[in-house]
């Protein structure tokens, strides 16, 4: 094994939303290169908690960099320097000895910091609620093959569906746009024929409550794509692009203006 | 008509809005560049050129609809720019790119209000100036460009344009849902390649008019 590693960690502090906070410096030595960021967070804040300090606020679920939930911002990059790679998954080998590291939560104003590194991402689930689904009956399950999907659109379906939903896209949008998050949520549903009858309305109000929440616009960089833990392509921008002109110029408007417009 | 209204409020709806007015100014930059390299054939083909469109009854309505592109294209921009800029009220204390920026696509807006100054500038060194019917306007333009503080700034602002239809192009059709593997790349390019040609075609002339025209003026 090699031998343990030094950094020097500069962490957002803020104690609440409405508390100012600022970047606080720890020094950590002893840090295992197969540590996982997350750990070597659990080992400083072990040491916090062994002097009596805070230690710090950041989040963390399945540690398998499937959920979603960890979300930092390391060294200006979302989730750090690796691609297609989640927080949790990037280990601290990918450093050098001795490398100062820039710890920082999203930014955006639509995801107002709790506390230190966690931010409140309600705004993702707003928007899943004002149209991120499929209507169907209860009951019996209906025939898994009765309607037949080409093989290249489920592909293009399960791509768009990859997304965790963590936020990245927005964190590293110099705009803080929320286009590649709700572009995979409208192309995963739109692809399939469950998801097809309700892709007007869906995809009107989903825009919609994305508006609502003061996420910005889109520049098409291509930031969010390359931020992305999922790899989610921005053709799923150009999707939501081409189904909002579709639904807004050719959708019945009846059907269109219900909820969404 | 409410079905309108919010279609072209909604931050998709503006952005299709700048996308298409965008495309149409590019199409002006092209037809407005062929017209200018009339001047490469002396005097008289190009001031023939100026007085068939100054006496031209569409000339007006032209310049109507193209003030309203700009106008669209700039309002939509100033508002666009603005929300941007407030849905990060913090930002990073450090930040570095991920890898799909470029100088262009990170300085849209700035490389607007660049070509915006050059586009005021312009209208009044070579349109408003150059009124009378009878004027000698080959002349002018040589003239104008044997300033060279005026033919720096002028090649500045050209590729600066260069570059913001060099990544708007593409941006363009992203905003409008144009995007499909089998063209994808080939539009990419074609963009870069158009803003290289803008920037070149319009620096051009400055650049001839310096260095070759001394002896005409
Ligand atoms: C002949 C002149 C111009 C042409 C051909 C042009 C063309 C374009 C095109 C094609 C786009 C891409 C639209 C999209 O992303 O969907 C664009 C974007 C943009 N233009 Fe222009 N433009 C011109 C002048 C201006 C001026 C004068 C301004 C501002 C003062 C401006 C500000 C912007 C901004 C801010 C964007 C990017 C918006 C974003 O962040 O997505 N443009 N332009």
């Amino acid at each position: 094994m090699k031998a343990g590693m030094k950094f020097t960690l500069k962490v957002w502090r803020q104690k609440g939303s409405d508390a100012k906070g600022k970047l606080e410096t720890y020094e950590l030595r002893d840090i295992s290169p197969d540590a996982s960021f997350l750990e070597m967070l659990d080992v400083l804040n072990k040491q916090l908690i062994l002097t009596g300090r805070e230690p710090v606020a950041f989040d963390s679920d399945c540690r398998e960099g499937i959920c979603g939930t960890c979300c930092l911002v390391l060294n200006g990059q979302a989730h750090g320097p690796d691609e297609g790679t989640a927080t949790c998954q990037l280990h601290m080998r990918r450093f050098k000895d001795g490398d100062t590291i820039h710890v920082e939560p999203w930014r955006a104003k639509a995801f107002p910091v709790v506390k230190d590194l966690v931010v409140d991402r309600s705004a993702f689930d707003r928007i899943i609620a004002a149209g991120g689904y499929v209507s169907v009956n209860t009951g019996s399950a209906p025939d898994a093959n009765s309607i037949l999907v080409p093989k290249q659109d489920s592909d293009l379906a399960m791509d768009a569906a990859a997304c965790i939903g963590c936020g990245a896209c927005v964190a590293a949008c110099k705009n803080a746009s929320a286009m590649l998050f709700v572009g995979a949520k409208v192309s995963q549903m739109a692809l399939l024929p469950q998801g097809e009858p309700e892709c007007s309305r869906r995809v009107l109000a989903m825009v919609q409550a994305m508006d609502k929440e003061g996420f910005g616009n889109c520049t098409n960089e291509s930031e969010c794509e390359a931020a992305c833990p999922k790899e989610i392509s921005v053709s799923n921008i150009a999707r939501l692009n081409r189904e909002f002109l579709r639904a807004s110029l050719c959708a019945v408007e009846g059907k269109a203006g219900g909820e969404g417009a | 008509m409410s079905w309108l209204l919010a279609t072209v409020s909604a931050s998709i709806g503006k952005k299709q809005c700048m996308a298409l007015s965008g495309l149409a100014l590019c199409g002006f930059l092209v037809a407005h560049l062929s017209g200018n390299f009339l001047i490469f054939l002396g005097p008289e083909k190009f001031n023939a050129y100026a007085h068939f469109l100054e006496s031209h009854p569409l000339l007006i309505p032209a310049e109507i609809g193209l003030a309203f592109l700009f106008l669209v294209h700039i309002g939509l921009a100033a508002r666009v720019t603005r929300e941007n800029w407030a849905a990060r009220p913090h930002g990073y204390a450090v930040k570095a790119t991920e890898g799909g920026r470029s100088l262009a696509s990170g300085t849209m807006w700035l490389s607007g209000l660049i070509t915006l100054v050059f586009l005021v500038l312009h209208l009044i060194h070579f349109k408003f100036v150059a009124d009378d019917a009878k004027m000698d306007l080959h002349k002018l333009v040589v003239t104008t460009f044997h300033s060279l503080p005026y033919v720096v700034w002028y090649v500045f602002a050209v590729c600066v344009l260069g570059l913001h239809v060099g990544h708007g192009l593409k941006s363009a059709f992203r905003s409008l849902g144009l995007e499909h593997p089998k063209y994808t790349l080939a539009l990419l390019w074609l963009s870069r390649l158009f803003g290289v040609a803008i920037a070149i075609g319009y620096a051009s002339i400055p650049i001839w008019a310096y260095f070759f025209t001394r002896t005409l003026a």
